[in-house]
């Protein structure tokens, strides 16, 4: 049979309305596959249909999967599905349809003898360990009118997932948090809810202005960081392995950006 | 705080100056976790706490630095031997404001900096002053500043028992340092501090704990005391104890104080003290990795002291770690048969951790795994494969015999691609190594 190529937008909604068109062919699954951004290298004897995202079926799917999964198992497949790897969009297709299927259901991330589970899982926790490093790494820098305002560069999309942490930790504060590699801000406006902005080149962070207080305060902190190393021990190694250098540029105390 | 409380230091010193001073005096303590408490934001205030911790930046010793950890004042009337604050030392005495302190932790804080703060101290005038300072301080950034993120207070030992009782409930965790294993030891290196005095404190905490946790289950709404629990930490290497003395004492701490934390601290000789040792080869790091891996086969793997050491054995192989160390001394239990045996037994397998165990008991539900399954799962198998069967065969054909595996296990260490030590820059575990045909012997 002829293999089909559903191609999607690198995003949630993208994969999520590219599951629901792939259930709508009613074709079975064997030769329908998902694939995130445009094919550079066609296949003869294969179909290829684009898929444009749209709301109203990714919220069908979004429904479906936290009623038959459970919202355990859904997290692990947005984790995956925020991943920096195009197989993505493949692996939680595949994954999806193999949990309803088999019947393993809300327990279909521990069937980790299913090359497609194994595959969403390690992308997953490649998202959840970037993302629990950026709630670590993350720098606020204080800008003129008392907002906090922090640059990261993550591979992976992890901005939704760390923005519900500082909305409580810092819930009386007004900040944001930009994501340079998809130019994509966090907003946080204080005790309101947070909410994505897609910035595009309209705004450039380079040009804002930071509060009279901000400097003291970063000076003081790389002081603190610096007499808090014990020189007998010095390590840079382990340093460098705990805390890698591409977080190591976004963070004052190693004086950097 | 009235005039009474002032503090002898020069008022002068600016906030930077303190820092640096405060934040030296107080980098030997270890304990630096964030962890066991899990608290969401009231909308009052600033801060939560997370269950795992966090750890904001890793400082150049490659430590993590989790909480603005400083000592309100390094003035101190005690002269323990192996303390660079001690009062016989020459060194530049500094003391905070409760203010100073509140206002670095919330700054350091809402920039993300940091989890929490870490406030210990040196004794001014005596414990009870001592511990009255620290708690205005805490009481303050929890009230006038709504501090909500991670407490961690030094109970100071002598101070009042009501003293403890309020610090327990502004903190989320509370510590006594052991110092010494034994209270020999304690006598000579501390002659101001007992043994005693120690204990006391820390069963006051405990038995605080127990009670909060009882009342919490009659009134919700109640505080907490210490939700996170209590730590200690001791200092290794400075007297000769062995591996079995120090583990002995922390299994009795966690199993009659019901610690969450031992600390170990590798002995480094701040003070050049003549009767203190010099430790040529800087301070024994490796000795201290080692305890804390046993450590946490005694936490989390269900292991005994007992098993691990004896009195005839009483110092850990250098060579390999603990937990293989055990293994092939007890080469009878293996290979075990990864789709069959219990979580327990999977626990024992080097290689094998607590996150890959339970992976292993959840998929194999769905049929039998295979070893690239278990690659998958995150199970070494360089380590494991001698150890494990899937479906009845093993990887290789490897001997199940002690000198042999341990002889390869090795041998991948001395070809850097086996056990992975966190220091290995200068050299010096590989000289270590080479001792190693000898032990066995």
């Amino acid at each position: 049979m002829e293999e089909k190529y559903l191609i999607c937008e690198d995003s949630l909604e993208g994969i999520f309305t590219g599951i629901y068109e792939a259930y709508a062919l009613r074709e079975g699954h064997a030769h329908v596959h998902i694939q995130i951004g445009e094919e550079d290298n066609y296949r003869l004897f294969a179909t290829y249909l684009h898929i444009l995202p749209d709301p109203v079926k990714t919220g069908k799917v979004a429904q479906t999967l936290l009623k038959r999964l459970g919202e355990s198992a859904y997290h692990w497949l947005c984790r995956a599905a925020a991943s920096c790897y195009l197989d993505k969009g493949e692996a939680v297709y595949k994954a999806v349809v193999d949990a309803i299927t088999d019947g393993s259901g809300g327990r279909v991330m521990e069937n980790l003898r299913n090359s497609y589970v194994q595959r969403t899982f390690e992308l997953a926790r490649y998202t959840a360990n970037e993302a629990h490093f950026e709630t670590e790494f993350i720098r606020f820098q204080e800008l003129e009118q008392g907002i906090l305002f922090s640059r990261i560069g993550p591979r992976n999309n992890v901005i939704p997932f760390i923005m519900p942490h500082f909305a409580d930790r810092l819930c009386p504060e007004n900040f944001m948090i930009y994501d340079e590699n998809r130019e994509l801000f966090g907003v946080h406006p204080a005790k309101q809810e947070w909410y994505l902005v897609s910035a595009q080149g309209t705004v450039k962070p380079e040009q804002f202005q930071y509060s009279e207080k901000e400097e003291a305060y970063q000076e003081l902190f790389k002081a603190f960081h610096e007499t808090i190393g014990i020189k007998e021990r010095e390590n840079r190694r382990l340093q460098r392995q705990m805390c890698a250098y591409r977080y190591q540029d976004y963070m004052v105390e190693f004086n950097k950006k | 705080m009235d005039k009474g409380m002032e503090v002898r230091i020069s008022p002068q010193m600016s906030v930077m100056d303190k820092l640096k001073i405060l934040g030296e005096a107080a980098k030997y303590d270890v304990s630096c976790s964030s962890s066991g408490s899990s608290r969401k934001n009231d909308g009052q205030g600033i801060g939560n706490t997370v269950a795992a911790g966090l750890c904001h930046s890793f400082a150049a010793d490659g430590r993590c630095v989790s909480l603005l950890k400083i000592l309100f004042t390094n003035e101190c009337i005690y002269d323990c031997r192996y303390c660079i604050n001690r009062c016989s030392n020459d060194v530049p005495r500094a003391s905070f404001t409760p203010d100073e302190v509140c206002e670095l932790t919330m700054e350091f804080y809402r920039r993300n900096y940091i989890e929490g703060l870490f406030l210990s101290s040196g004794i001014l005038y005596s414990p009870n002053y001592t511990m009255e300072l620290i708690c205005e301080t805490v009481h303050k950034l929890r009230t006038v500043h709504r501090f909500q993120g991670y407490i961690h207070i030094k109970a100071i030992p002598g101070a009042d028992p009501l003293l403890i009782q309020r610090a327990g409930y502004l903190a989320d965790r509370m510590s006594v340092n052991l110092e010494m294993a034994t209270a020999e030891g304690l006598r000579a290196m501390a002659p101001n501090k007992h043994r005693k005095n120690i204990l006391k404190p820390m069963r006051q905490i405990q038995n605080g704990i127990v009670e909060n946790k009882n009342e919490l289950t009659l009134y919700r709404h109640a505080p907490h005391f210490c939700e996170a629990g209590q730590s200690t930490q001791m200092v290794i290497g400075a007297l000769p104890e062995s591996d079995y003395q120090i583990m002995s004492v922390a299994e009795n701490l966690y199993d009659k104080f019901s610690l969450k934390r031992v600390y170990y601290s590798a002995f480094v000789n701040v003070n050049e003290d003549k009767e203190l040792p010099a430790l040529a080869g800087g301070p024994p790091l490796l000795r201290e990795h080692r305890l804390y891996q046993a450590d946490w086969l005694l936490r989390f793997y269900d292991f005994k002291v007992d098993e691990l050491l004896t009195a005839e054995r009483p110092n850990f192989n250098t060579a390999i770690d603990p937990k293989a160390d055990w293994a092939v001394r007890h080469l009878e239990l293996f290979p075990v048969e990864i789709n069959r045996a219990d979580y327990r037994l999977l626990l024992r397998i080097p290689g094998v951790g607590v996150k890959s165990a339970r992976r292993i008991v959840s998929a194999r539900r769905f049929g039998s795994l295979t070893f690239e399954d278990l690659k998958k799962i995150g199970v070494v198998l360089k380590r494991a494969l001698y150890f494990i069967t899937c479906n009845g065969r093993m990887m290789y054909p490897t001997k199940i015999e002690e000198n042999y595996i341990v002889r390869n296990l090795t041998y991948q260490n001395q070809m850097g691609r086996g056990e992975k030590l966190p220091f290995m820059a200068d050299g010096t575990i590989y000289q270590q190594m080479s001792l190693f045909p000898q032990m066995i012997s």
